[in-house]
């Protein structure tokens, strides 16, 4: 029923619109773009989708995604209307973060952090299609992903949607202070921050009962730590400023600065939002049950 | 004994000992194992003064003073040569090293890197001295930048 709605919503004004306009979207708000361009600093969009290594263009996709079922390779979401996500509607857009379906209605697969993202508020997801229509178009080609069966087959990942996708927005918790709401959107939708820091199920799904308590078996094949409130092995021994200059600078309590993928979720995402975003996070992030 | 022979034993002696004290400790230090656990001395130092600054932002008990002696000491390794924090043969696999063999495959290029350091911390030390929290903050953030990137593409991940 919901998305019905969503659809309908998304329609409705086009169909008011009429006459004059031709199957296009209707213009977003002025300042969406400018929203939009934060959100894409939150949802860490640059870092997966830009083939830094070898020098790709920003956002032209190309990334090996090393993982336990094999290399994904990212996907350019440049405007190009070829290659790119140019001639996606709005509708196509909300439809690939709420559902994980490409506009042709195949599924995407769960690389694609979809089962965070679903979280986003439609204007959040907007905003951002938005801001990604206002960077270069760049042509480049998509690669196949090298993927090992059956992960590899794409009919079976409706049903791992059917198992492990709850399509959202997640409304805020009334009894809970606005910067905890925040934090947990932060962490969940836009930061994505489980899927690296909550291990997967066997069949790649992320395992509720584990929930950011650290995952031995990361991207990359590293080993990402717990970040639940845990004391000494989690988060639990951290202060609210040692949480928030690390996410700020990547500066450990120790004086060492994090490497590796979290290096990167630092230097293009976490370092460039308000602080009152990353005191939000941290709020959330200690509130967290302990997980050994 | 004549004088001559007494100053060749003098010289001799002498020269013994330097060779005992600076050619085994430089045989030492040519141990890869040993060029490991230097570096991560030197690392570790590293982090304190850095982590003594970052103690200060925060608010968290460390005063003015404790943060110039930690940029003091980021000063002091950033001046060091990274030839000598890296000499080749020290990649991971040796000891515990985490140091990824990509780290010599460009020297020019991780010797800019380590440069970059310096200067950072010049503008940390400066910042200190202004006294401004925020633009100390600031200059914190900078001078991790330039640990980080290496720390990125160079390090492999720590347990």
């Amino acid at each position: 029923m919901r998305r019905v709605l969503l659809r309908a919503a998304l329609t409705l004004p086009l169909a008011l619109a009429g006459g004059g306009a031709s199957a296009a979207d209707p213009a977003p708000p002025a300042d969406a773009a400018a929203r939009g361009a934060y959100i894409f600093q939150a949802a860490g969009c640059l870092g997966c989708h830009t083939d830094e290594k070898a020098g790709g263009a920003p956002l032209a996709g190309g990334r090996a995604l090393v993982t336990p079922f094999g290399t994904f390779y990212t996907p350019n979401i440049t405007p190009d209307p070829v290659n790119g996500i140019g001639r996606w509607t709005d509708a196509d857009f909300v439809r690939a973060f709420r559902e994980g379906k490409r506009p042709d209605g195949a599924a995407l697969f769960p690389a694609f952090p979809y089962a965070s993202y679903t979280r986003m508020t439609d204007r959040d997801l907007l905003d951002l299609k938005a801001f990604l229509a206002t960077q270069p178009a760049v042509s480049a080609p998509n690669k196949p992903h090298d993927l090992t069966p059956p992960f590899s087959w794409r009919f079976l990942v409706p049903a791992w949607q059917w198992l492990y996708l709850t399509p959202g927005p997640v409304p805020d918790d009334p009894a809970k202070p606005p910067a905890w709401n925040r934090g947990r959107y932060l962490v969940d939708a836009l930061g994505h921050c489980g899927e690296c820091h909550t291990p997967r199920s066997v069949l790649g799904g992320m395992d509720g009962d584990r929930y950011l308590a650290g995952n031995p078996d990361g991207p990359d094949k590293d080993k990402v730590p717990n970040i639940t409130s845990t004391k000494g092995k989690g988060i639990g021994d951290l202060s609210d400023g040692d949480l928030t200059l690390l996410l700020e600078t990547g500066l450990t309590p120790d004086g060492d600065v994090v490497g590796g993928a979290m290096g990167e979720v630092v230097r293009n995402s976490t370092s460039k939002l308000t602080a009152a975003d990353r005191a939000a996070i941290a709020a959330y992030l200690k509130t967290v049950p302990a997980k050994n | 004994m004549s004088n001559r022979v007494v100053n060749v034993l003098a010289a001799a002696s002498v020269a013994g000992m330097l060779f005992a004290t600076f050619g085994l400790s430089a045989a030492g230090a040519a141990d890869p194992a040993e060029q490991v656990k230097d570096r991560q001395q030197t690392m570790k130092k590293l982090g304190g003064g850095m982590g003594a600054v970052a103690k200060y932002v925060k608010n968290e008990g460390a005063t003015a003073e404790d943060a110039a002696k930690g940029v003091a000491t980021v000063l002091a390794v950033s001046k060091m040569d990274p030839k000598a924090i890296f000499p080749e043969g020290t990649a991971v696999g040796v000891a515990d090293s985490a140091a990824k063999p990509e780290l010599w495959k460009d020297w020019n290029d991780t010797q800019k890197r380590w440069a970059a350091v310096q200067p950072a911390a010049t503008q940390l030390e400066a910042a200190i001295k202004g006294g401004d929290r925020a633009q100390i903050a600031q200059a914190l953030g900078a001078t991790s930048k330039t640990c980080g990137g290496c720390h990125e593409d160079f390090r492999v991940k720590k347990n």
